[in-house]
């Protein structure tokens, strides 16, 4: 009888185990690969195994550096934008809204979140243009008498795409952690006397912050290795680490491009190691495990 | 207990977040229906739409992809998801099959492709559904999670006691409590695929989805209005698929 339980077992395990191996696999080697490939040295046609920091030097030196230092930048100063509007909204819905809502209002959030946003993004740029409904708009209304040229083509389309394209699906994380505080915490420290701003900047921002640094993640992710909102609304030579990498593939230079593209994740790997270590994945997602 | 006013204001401010991400649906049909030359209203750009070869051949490809990730990502996440409840390691898990949420669109496409290049996999349909099932997964793979939550094992408990085994258990007990789940998860996959272009786009070689056939043009030759036409119908297509996960989700509601 033993024995056949644990055969059985064993069936289950394999059912499995082969597939999340293989979806593991399928993750983890291309990416070890890309860090491999990226001390490569680079042929005419292709490229041959090596161990070279040429792609290291000429991208560090050169002017895709600069590229990198704007990425960086943008990604940062867009992720904190994105962060107060995402706070913004989570909050809102977690504590202002009665809990039916909350749900219509996530779900209204993931609506447009699920339409590609490379044809939002194209969407953005009409209506930032010169011609567009936002310039007709300010003209009619007097606001402005010429059209505005720095709606489109500028740092405003981008940060304004950026925060269209990744802000929704930051909301998420934010309301997980946000509608995980226990209320009573909030009337204890109302009761001990400290005002609304005190109670929200000692009881609830803490409490909060696991979902915090999870939805700044996922900002800093689709900002700093952006491809299209870059090229769509930042116009002609606006570069930022995705549009990089593109590039060097077009000219098939794929050392460079695994060279770019893994410092691109090195960083990502380098946040989420730092959020695995300051906050517990069960933590935030013991509501989903159901433990 | 919310004072008149600030009960106005954050209606205002929700709604204002709520227009600033539904504006830009709207657009693509706009300039679809309008003629350029004369600004007049015509349905001509949907018509030109299936006399184009190379866009019909993509659309076949988008359909087939979506098909493939629609069944193969759901399975994957299903089979995760269990191995999160009976392998010691679900921590683990978690983390791996959520990784590609954390790395950038082009950097797993850059990756993927370099993988392919080097093991002599030209790209074709399949490199494209392994990017795309990669970056459905772990979506499908929390949305099982967290169906799967709402399950007690205490269920399959009762089932191994009466003498099944963990094959029968799982087909008689759990299957059709998580169902619903599972077909959410898939309807999620499809829309995933659907609209997924910068890592499709670095595998695509020669082949083309409809998305990546509209980035293509638009690289190449910029945007026309039958591209607009184009667009218009994958956002109503998709509103339409998301209607159906809208009515998977009804039906999950009065079982739990």
């Amino acid at each position: 009888m033993s024995a056949s339980v644990k055969r059985r077992d064993l069936r289950a395990a394999v059912l499995l185990g082969v597939p999340v191996l293989l979806c593991a696999l399928a993750i983890v080697v291309p990416l070890v690969l890309t860090l491999i490939i990226s001390f490569w040295e680079r042929q005419m046609i292709g490229m041959r195994p090596g161990f070279s920091m040429a792609s290291y030097a000429l991208f560090f030196e050169g002017a895709r550096f600069s590229v990198l230092q704007r990425s960086f930048w943008v990604a940062i100063s867009s992720t904190l934008l994105m962060l107060v509007c995402a706070y913004l909204v989570a909050y809102l819905i977690t504590f202002r809204l009665p809990p039916s809502r909350t749900r219509i209002f996530l779900f209204l959030l993931s609506v447009p979140f699920l339409v590609n946003y490379v044809i939002r993004t194209f969407s953005w740029a009409y209506l930032l243009g010169r011609t567009g409904p936002v310039n007709q708009f300010l003209q009619r209304t007097g606001l402005t008498s010429q059209p505005i040229d720095w709606l489109l083509f500028s740092d405003f389309a981008v940060y304004l795409g950026l925060v269209a394209a990744y802000m929704p699906f930051m909301v998420y994380p934010i309301w997980l952690s946000l509608s995980a505080i226990d209320r009573r915490l909030i009337e204890a420290s109302w009761m001990l006397g400290q005002p609304p701003l005190g109670t929200f900047l000692r009881v609830v921002l803490p409490l909060s912050l696991p979902g915090v640094f999870a939805a700044a993640i996922f900002g800093f992710v689709g900002a700093f290795g952006e491809v299209a909102v870059s090229q769509i609304l930042g116009g002609v030579g606006y570069q930022l680490m995705g549009n990089a990498i593109t590039s060097s593939l077009d000219v098939l230079n794929y050392p460079m491009a695994a060279a770019m593209s893994t410092v691109v994740v090195g960083c990502m790997l380098l946040l989420l190691l730092l959020w695995l270590r300051f906050f517990d994945l069960r933590l935030f997602l013991g509501k989903m495990l159901g433990r | 207990m919310m004072k008149p006013w600030t009960r106005v204001l954050v209606w205002l401010c929700l709604a204002g977040v709520l227009l600033f991400l539904y504006a830009p649906l709207f657009p693509p049909l706009l300039l679809a229906i309008q003629d350029p030359a004369t600004g007049q209203l015509t349905l001509q750009n949907f018509g030109t739409i299936h006399s184009d070869p190379t866009l019909v051949g993509a659309l076949m490809n988008s359909i087939i992809l979506a098909a493939i990730v629609g069944i193969a990502a759901p399975l994957l996440a299903l089979a995760a998801a269990q191995a999160v409840r009976s392998f010691g390691i679900p921590r683990l898990i978690i983390a791996v099959i959520l990784l590609p949420l954390f790395i950038p669109g082009v950097s797993m496409g850059v990756s993927t492709s370099l993988f392919f290049n080097l093991t002599g996999i030209d790209p074709s349909l399949l490199t494209m559904a392994v990017v795309q099932t990669l970056w459905a997964l772990p979506f499908a793979f929390l949305i099982i999670l967290t169906v799967m939550s709402g399950f007690d094992t205490l269920y399959l408990e009762a089932a191994y006691t009466c003498g099944a085994n963990r094959a029968q258990a799982f087909r008689e007990i759990e299957l059709p409590q998580i169902a619903p789940g599972i077909s959410g998860a898939a309807t999620f996959s499809v829309i995933l695929s659907f609209n997924e272009t910068i890592r499709t786009a670095v595998v695509q070689g020669g082949n083309n989805t409809i998305q990546t056939f509209i980035w293509s043009r638009y690289q190449q030759v910029g945007l026309t209005p039958n591209m607009y036409a184009l667009m218009s119908l994958i956002i109503a297509v998709t509103l339409l698929l998301i209607l159906v996960l809208v009515a998977l989700g009804r039906k999950r509601q009065p079982a739990t």
